[in-house]
């Protein structure tokens, strides 16, 4: 199986090869023999990546430790889901996964949309190329199918820290996100070089790069799940490298998203759009050098291999490709209208992108601290998280802003007066909800704010679904809720992510000001009253198992009137790897988590704990899912995008109408 | 003034006071990232100073504390070792023989640490580390 795994691959570096060059190479009048010959090439392209993924599949499901791969990351001990979670933990067999949904991605471009063959061939080959180049890196860096040197009789196993759901589904959602963005970057780089610049670029990027964006906030969320819940130092985001490299094309994505909605609706931030169509690519191959070049410190371990710069020099070249070709295209993307109201919906959207942007830039900086300072300074220096969190409030809180009052805003005008009226309102709600919270006993300035503006955030959504509920109605349109949430559904789609968006920003607030911890050394009966709650400690419990030793502290937690809640923080060694882990335990309420971490047991029933207060953090959590639910919502086409699939827009307005809330509603 | 550059001053404006937030970010958390030998040539003018130290854990030197609220260790560079005390709680995978990184302040030739941070939550296999079968996998 191992011998048939190398010739498909090898098969795939040949057909992937041809099937770019025929792709790219080809014209529109090409014979009808070559255009068969190009799609049944990049057919069996993707049936070899098919084929090789299941073989390494098979090998982790059985446990055939010939394959060098299989024996590094499996053992026979593993529970079947994480053998098969294996396939993406490794470096070669995550490469294969993200070729082979890349290569899918290419096929679905390719068959998506015929009325825009042209571009659409063109981009599918773009992808197939960055599939080919994944291939090229497995044949000659990383291979999957390696023999083992001599075949062992057991696996070196997975480690225990990966052990665990968030695992099963972060990586393939993170590598999943990664190949659908190769899909807007494909089309902007072929609709560049077609020098057809216009909206059906962006009614042809719009759905890959909801998906990709909302894939990739599920697998920064995933991400953080699993570090809160699995490493027990309490936090969920560490700004280390990783992270840091799955964060920057989030950022750039959503500015994206952002000149997309621009573009369609006041034919602004064009250039902006396409630059950060490429951008957001360059930036996942950006990541993948973060986690393989072995140039920086990390919490994730790194090792020095030349596949990291491979990708760097890709990142290069797709950035470079970016800029030759919007300067050579520049007269062609000049947007047709300005920017002359400041409160109008597209400036306030280009003050998000521009801050957005700002914040990748920062960030990347901070990540890229190292090497810099050791190239330009001759000394290796890191910052902090403090480094990050200085920036993070201005730019969060401007950027909440921004989605609070984005309801009341028109395009290409100020708001109206019925709309200033309304938004005035709403910022006394959120001041009045702010000065209650103050009453209650809330001090903190920054918290405050955030309560304010999560508050008008909810408020001009509600305020502008009555106030276009209460027009229609009056004009005798026979309009009802359901009716204009079926009609608008884009845009309330929208303004629900930018709930989530104000339960998310909540959450971290909540979680960042608020936390307390402490450490403890207890004995069997002991109880301490800490951050409003009475905790008992009755015993520690240790259980044999077939892989492992648990030991359990039993933990009575009391909180005013509510129901007694038992807590059994664990350590766990697995006789495996004969390597520890903390198993945390987290009561979690809407009011907070309270999280407990078992770090030894002393003897004579003793033990150290450390109990941590994170007041808000479930409401990252459920924002997040709010998010998540709002990006797929937007993904889904509308009935008059379903009709319009088929053709070419036409008509501008036609764009405009759909909205629901236009610049032709605007002059009206 | 045009629109443009009316937006174009604001942006700059803008930058410049994010530029300076974050300036005055690194200003409060920068921190000298020192191997072990460039950590035992400059202990006597880093002395007191924050510093990262990263170097691998030298097999038979780890200690830790019942509780795992301390432990003691050489750290070795590629010709030289430096001596780490920690004070704080130890993380669950520190074994000897392994990669870490650790927080402190240098003092007398020794480090004294406040954060201990190994490297095998997640890992993509080096090809040049070949022979060395690695238990962990990547974070992706």
């Amino acid at each position: 199986m191992r011998i048939l795994g190398e010739c498909c691959l090898l098969v795939c570096l040949v057909t992937l090869g041809y099937s770019v060059f025929l792709t790219l190479a080809a014209d529109s009048h090409r014979p009808s023999w070559r255009a068969r010959l190009e799609l049944w090439s990049t057919l069996l392209g993707f049936g070899g990546l098919s084929a090789v993924l299941a073989i390494l599949a098979w090998a982790l499901a059985v446990g055939d430790f010939s394959f060098r791969y299989v024996s590094s990351y499996t053992s026979q001990q593993l529970e079947w889901q994480y053998r098969l979670a294996a396939l993406w933990v490794g470096q070669a067999g995550s490469l294969l996964l993200w070729a082979w949904l890349m290569s899918a991605c290419a096929l679905a471009v390719r068959f998506f949309n015929a009325a825009e063959s042209s571009l659409q061939r063109t981009a599918s080959g773009l992808v197939m190329f960055s599939v080919w180049f994944l291939v090229a890196v497995m044949v000659f860096a990383a291979d999957p199918m390696q023999a083992s040197l001599s075949t062992p009789q057991e696996g070196a196993g997975l480690s225990p820290l990966l052990q665990h759901p968030s695992m099963l589904i972060h990586p393939p959602v993170v590598f999943m996100a990664y190949a659908l963005w190769a899909v807007p970057y494909a089309l902007a780089i072929a609709t560049l070089v077609d020098g057809r610049i216009d909206a059906n670029w962006v009614r042809m990027a719009r759905p890959w790069a909801l998906a990709a964006w909302t894939l990739l906030g599920v697998g920064l969320l995933l991400g953080a799940q699993w570090a809160y819940q699995e490493l027990g130092w309490g936090g969920y985001w560490g700004w280390d490298p990783v992270e840091n490299g799955s964060l920057l094309p989030w950022l750039t994505g959503t500015a994206l998203i952002h000149c997309l909605l621009a573009w369609r609706h006041s034919d602004t931030l064009k250039k902006t759009a396409l630059a950060l169509a490429i951008v957001t690519f360059a930036l996942c191959n950006f990541a993948t050098f973060l986690t393989r070049s072995g140039i920086f410190s990390s919490v994730h371990a790194f090792s020095e291999s030349p596949i990291g710069w491979m990708f760097l020099a890709v990142m290069g070249c797709q950035v470079a490709a970016a800029v030759v070709l919007i300067v050579r295209r520049r007269t062609v993307i000049l947007a047709r209208s300005a920017f002359q109201h400041v409160l109008a919906r597209e400036t306030v959207i280009l003050m998000s992108v521009f801050l957005l942007c700002l914040l990748a830039v920062i960030v990347m900086t901070g990540t890229l601290c190292v090497p810099l300072s050791t190239m330009f300074l001759g000394r290796t220096i890191q910052v902090g998280p403090e480094f990050y969190n200085s920036v993070l409030p201005p730019i969060g809180l401007s950027l909440l802003a921004a989605m609070a009052a984005v309801p009341l805003l028109r395009w290409g005008a100020s708001p109206a007066a019925a709309h200033r009226r309304l938004l005035a309102i709403c910022l006394l709600t959120g001041g009045a909800c702010s000065l209650i919270a103050f009453a209650l006993g809330m001090r903190n300035r920054i918290a405050l704010v955030i309560v304010s503006v999560a508050i008008v955030t909810v408020a001009t959504m509600i305020a502008e679904f009555v106030q276009n509920l209460r027009r229609r109605q009056r004009n005798s349109q026979g309009a009802t809720a359901v009716g204009i949430l079926r009609q608008g559904r884009r845009k309330y789609v929208a303004y629900v992510v930018h709930v989530g968006f104000a339960m998310v920003a909540i959450g971290i607030t909540g979680s960042s000001l608020g936390t307390q911890r402490q450490e403890f050394t207890l004995s069997e009966g002991d109880a301490i009253t800490w951050a409003g709650r009475q905790v008992r400690y009755d015993c520690l419990v240790q259980t044999e198992l077939p892989k492992m030793l648990v030991a359990e502290a039993v933990l009575k937690v009391n909180r005013g009137d509510a129901p007694q809640v038992e807590l059994r923080p664990a350590r766990h060694l697995h006789l495996l790897q004969n390597e520890w882990t903390s198993e945390v335990a987290i009561h979690s309420t809407w009011r907070g988590d309270f999280y407990t971490i078992l770090h030894a047991g002393l003897g004579d029933g003793r033990i150290v704990v450390t109990l941590v207060d994170n007041p808000l953090v479930n409401w990252i959590w459920i924002g997040g899912v709010v998010v998540t639910i709002g990006g797929f919502g937007a993904v889904l086409p509308t009935s008059r995008g379903r009709a319009a699939g088929s053709k070419p827009v036409a008509n501008r307005e036609v764009e405009l109408d759909a909205a629901g809330d236009g610049r032709r509603s605007a002059a009206a | 003034m045009s629109p443009g550059l009316k937006f174009l001053a604001g942006g700059a404006f803008v930058a410049l006071a994010i530029g300076y937030l974050a300036l005055r970010g690194a200003a409060e958390s920068w921190q000298y990232y020192l191997s072990v030998d460039e950590a035992r040539a400059e202990a006597a003018s880093l002395e007191g100073r924050r510093v990262r130290v990263s170097g691998r854990v030298v097999r038979g030197s780890l200690e830790i504390g019942t509780d795992r609220r301390q432990a003691a260790f050489d750290l070795s560079g590629d010709v030289d070792t430096l001596h780490v005390t920690c004070h704080c709680i130890v993380p669950d995978n520190l074994r000897e023989d392994i990669e870490v990184v650790v927080e402190g302040s240098l003092a007398e030739g020794a480090l004294s640490g406040n954060k201990v941070i190994t490297r095998c939550a997640s890992k993509y296999e080096a090809e040049a580390a070949a022979g060395r079968e690695l238990a962990a996998g990547s974070a992706g």
